[in-house]
């Protein structure tokens, strides 16, 4: 058990910050391949960041210290974030718990910082994205905390080891309520790494970025650690939806193998959504957040209906 | 006397001597001597919080004077402490900053009544009968106008103190009422009411009262116009403290004296939490000067706390004694932290405006750099209010949310369902909160200063600083060992705390706030990638604009950050907006002039018309009043007629 939870521990840290990049450079590869296209190789993201590391930073001017540690900011909460999600529903005892609502409040302060970075250098377009970011998160998290009320529904409990030993529950994914969560959880999952039809990451035209924006007067270093933390994003929210609400074995390895799955499968789908669907209109996003609202309340009530598990 | 009582004493009694130190003209020793009376009088309410037995009389049935300090009392004591000394200390600093401005009349009043409101807040604390604390209930609604109106003598202020009597006054009826009836059936001495319509009947009044008082919605039309009016110092105490005592009364009335109340009661604060908190912070969010909208942040603050206090409630009335404790522990932790973070964000806005002259949004920029002590503190309170962690403003806001999900997880379908749509609506406040501030940063400390008057503001005094830098440092430290306070906060409830005191909070059912590690890992890791990042820097060169030249008029504006989410919610807000063409030469438009505003509907479609309808009432009623003794004469008979009649059909007995 303890070297489970030990190997469970060197996934969190070791494989979330180095397979994290793999997760949006798969899904551009599938993505092109969806298109016809040969497409960059899924290593890209790699290399791009071997690039970005041995190039000087810029010096934007007005700026203040605000600049300078968002980007350290940013990556630290991810870094943080990423050893509270369980891997194969095991995590060490890390000293900062392993909460749902904490997770949430470490992805608002990595928005709060590189949102502050757009105003410091107050550039029109970093702060056009900035200002759409925030717009969106205010629908997402009121998705969120809807899925996070059905998933601790069986366990009564948002701590996130809890709710992850509960998919193995083979009682949990029979539940309506468990696939309403999921389906609002996917929205607030494309929300939050910026895929179509909310953002579009391919995209560097200034006028349409959300996500992308505010990194626009960043170089170097600092632009490495603000794209792997757009790539970390991808892979909390990625090993979330399987660890919560994908149907689970019990035994760890089988866990993990399921893990190993799934992930690529997670990128497939990224990939034919972002190639069937093109990007929404900005103010359609909030419209399409709170259909996911309603969505999870019809579940919270088909919970009641059905008596529960 | 007990250590805690003299200590009490001796505090007022400075605190008198100040009042009557600056009416004789030694302002700034006066302002001092407040400040240490508070302080006093803080340390003793936090001696009887932290466990030394309660101090003097208890409530009991009589209409005698009486004061004395129990636990709760004391936590509010504390609070009022912690905000009022840094409050009385900025407004000696500020004195010392203007020279010329101690010696004025006007400045020895408002520090005379300063004095004045900060004991009519200890007295109502302390008050242990119904008749003081109707008394200096009424003086903690009196003393802030009188104090607006020393500085202010325009039309438009004495409007809007004139709405904060009267909206204030109509209300407090429901204060009156209650605690007059809970005082007339003994109930403060804990003979528990009869029936459940008399309790009913109370818990409405008392609703109402209160959160009047408090400010929320849809009663608080009043709060947005009071509270920018008042000096930095008094809008500091009266959106840190005074709203905050009429949550004191409210947790009272509805905790103690007219418990345990119906499902219906804890549901109706639930709603009431939510409008508020929703509408208080979506109309901060489209506020364009920054005094005004920390005002109606308060309100949003407001609507959090009361959303912890209905949980408390509901919890209770479903037969879950530890989760209303902790509920009720998140709701006076939230209490505390916006207490600090409110009075830090008022007095830090009176240090810019004593710099650039005026707060309207569009107008400061770039303080950061001019300013770094006073604009370093005052982004360490708006992250805080923001509810970023690992700040204290994230810490209470957890664990009313889980407090809220959990409640959902308990409840039946109806209150589960409230439950879970109150989280809901509380996950969107805390993003548009996130939103709101980071626009205030932005527009305030970051970026070009956008007027002259901001590129010359120069960092405030020491006396303005320590303040600030003290209550910012609050912020950091409630957000890093918050677990002190949680146990102790939560022995305030009935329940026997089951929590155990270390540095985070650690509910049962989540997976716990380690709030220690949390914000050292953060600090940790940030330095390290921090010092990782820096690989050299090009040559300055302006943000990309597209190769455009960044001029001062493209920057972007308040109204301009906000717009997304204005045109989304169109429908509810109804902004307004008027493009007038100023000037245009042979049909080529030159000039433009844009206008956009979202107006405060609660006035236009609430207020406004029961103002007008009471007026027409009054103008009817009015006619009564002929001023002929003979038409009096003739009322007096009637009068007299229908009480001789009343009495034969046997009514009045």
């Amino acid at each position: 058990m303890t070297a489970d939870r030990a190997a469970a521990g060197v996934i969190q840290v070791l494989g979330g910050i180095l397979l994290a990049p793999m997760i949006p450079g798969l899904t551009q590869q599938i993505k092109a391949r969806l298109q016809g296209r040969p497409g960059p190789s899924p290593l890209q993201p790699y290399r791009e960041l071997r690039r970005l590391w041995h190039k000087s930073g810029v010096s934007p001017r007005p700026r203040t210290v605000v600049y300078e540690l968002a980007p350290s900011l940013v990556t630290a909460s991810l870094l943080v974030a990423l050893v509270l999600v369980p891997i194969g529903a095991r995590s060490p005892d890390w000293p900062v718990g392993h909460d749902a609502l904490v997770l949430v409040g470490l992805l608002a302060l990595s928005r709060f910082a590189i949102t502050l970075a757009a105003w410091d250098t107050g550039g029109g377009f970093g702060l056009m994205g900035a200002s759409r970011d925030l717009t969106f998160t205010v629908p997402a998290e009121g998705v969120m905390l809807l899925a996070v009320v059905l998933v601790a529904m069986p366990v009564h409990s948002t701590s996130l080891v809890a709710l992850s030993l509960a998919a193995t529950r083979s009682g949990v994914w029979g539940q309506p309520a468990h696939w309403a969560a999921l389906l609002g959880f996917l929205l607030v999952l494309l929300a939050e790494t910026g895929r179509q039809p909310i953002d579009n990451p391919d995209t560097h035209l200034e006028l349409t970025m959300v996500h992308e924006g505010p990194l626009l007067e960043y170089a170097g270093r600092e632009l490495a650690f603000l794209q792997w933390a757009s790539a970390a994003r991808h892979w909390i929210m990625v090993a979330l939806a399987t660890e919560l609400f994908l149907p689970q074995p019990g035994p760890f390895l089988a866990r993990l193998g399921l893990l190993t799955v799934a992930l690529p499968l997670w990128c497939v789908l990224l990939a034919l959504t972002e190639t069937t669907q093109a990007k929404m209109r900005i103010l359609q996003v909030p419209l399409l957040l709170g259909g996911g609202a309603v969505v999870c309340l019809l579940g919270l009530a088909s919970w009641f209906a059905g008596g529960g598990v | 006397m007990s250590p805690p009582a003299t200590l009490c004493a001796a505090g007022a009694v400075l605190v008198a001597c100040g009042l009557v130190g600056s009416l004789a003209g030694r302002t700034r020793w006066a302002l001092l001597l407040e400040a240490l009376g508070m302080a006093m009088i803080g340390a003793a309410g936090a001696a009887v919080l932290f466990g030394a037995a309660a101090v003097g009389a208890q409530f009991g049935r009589g209409f005698s004077p009486a004061f004395g300090i129990d636990r709760l009392s004391g936590f509010f004591l504390f609070i009022l402490g912690v905000v009022a000394v840094p409050a009385l200390g900025w407004a000696r600093g500020a004195l010392a900053d203007t020279p010329g401005a101690r010696m004025t009349a006007g400045a020895r009043m408002t520090a005379a009544l300063t004095g004045a409101f900060c004991l009519s807040l200890v007295g109502l604390v302390m008050a242990r009968d119904v008749t003081t604390f109707l008394g200096f209930w009424e003086l903690m609604t009196l003393l802030p106008a009188a104090l607006i109106l020393i500085g202010r003598h325009d039309e438009p202020a004495r409007r809007d103190v004139f709405a904060y009597l009267a909206i204030t006054h109509l209300g407090g009826v429901g204060v009156w009422v209650s605690m007059l009836v809970l005082a007339d059936h003994g109930a403060l001495a804990g003979v528990p009411l009869h029936g459940d319509g008399l309790r009913g009947l109370v818990a409405i009044a008392a609703i109402i009262g209160f959160c009047t008082k408090a400010g929320a919605v849809p009663l608080h039309s009043w709060l947005p116009r009071a509270h920018p009016l008042a000096p930095a110092q008094i809008s500091g105490l009266m959106s840190g403290v005074m709203i905050k005592v009429a949550l004191y009364g409210l947790i009272r009335v509805l905790f103690e004296w007219d418990g345990p109340t119906p499902l219906w009661v804890g549901l109706t604060l639930l709603g009431l939490g939510v409008l508020s908190a929703l509408g208080g912070v979506l109309y901060a969010l489209f506020q364009n000067e920054l005094k005004r909208l920390l005002a109606f942040s308060s309100i949003e603050n407001v609507g959090i706390i009361l959303l912890g206090l209905g949980a408390s409630l509901v919890f209770a009335a479903i037969g879950r004694p530890q989760w209303s404790a902790i509920a009720f522990a998140a709701a006076l932790l939230h209490v505390l932290n916006h207490a600090i973070f409110k009075a830090l964000l008022f007095l830090g806005a009176g240090s810019f405006a004593a710099q650039v002259g005026g707060l309207g949004l569009d107008g400061l920029g770039g303080l950061l750099r001019r300013m770094p002590w006073t604009g370093a503190a005052f982004m360490v309170g708006a992250a805080a209010i923001a509810g970023v962690p690992p700040l204290n403003g994230f810490i209470s806001e957890w664990m009313i949310l889980q407090s809220l999900l959990h409640l959902s997880l308990f409840g039946r379908f109806g209150v589960s369902l409230v439950a879970a749509a109150s989280a809901a609506a509380l996950g969107a406040t805390a993003a548009l909160a996130v939103f709101c501030f980071v626009k205030v940063i932005g527009l305030v400390l970051l970026g070009p200063p956008r007027t002259t008057r901001a590129d010359a503001a120069r960092e405030a005094g020491v006396g303005m600083r320590w303040p600030l830098v003290l209550l910012a440092s609050l912020c950091l430290l409630l957000g890093i060992i918050p677990g002190v306070l949680v146990p102790t906060l939560e022995r305030l409830h009935h329940h026997t705390g089951l929590l155990s005191v270390h540095a985070g909070v650690d509910l049962p059912g989540t997976g716990g706030l380690p709030a220690l590690p949390l914000a050292l890992a953060l600090t940790l890791l940030t330095v390290t990638l921090w010092r990782s990042s820096r690989n050299g820097r090009a040559e300055p060169t302006p943000a990309w604009t597209c190769g455009q030249a960044t001029v001062p008029a493209l920057a972007w504006t308040s109204a301009g950050f906000t717009k997304p989410l204005r045109i989304l919610l169109e429908n509810v807000l109804r902004p307004t907006r008027d493009l007038t063409i100023v000037h245009s030469e042979s049909g080529v438009i030159q000039e433009l002039r844009y206008e956009a505003d979202v107006p405060h509907l609660f006035d236009s479609l609430i207020y406004e018309p029961v103002t007008t309808a009471a007026l027409r009432m009054a103008g009817r009623i009015r006619r009564l009043q002929s001023g002929s003794l003979r038409t009096y004469l003739v009322y007096l008979l009637g009068l007299l007629m229908v009480l001789l009649a009343l009495v034969q059909l046997g009514v009045l007995t």
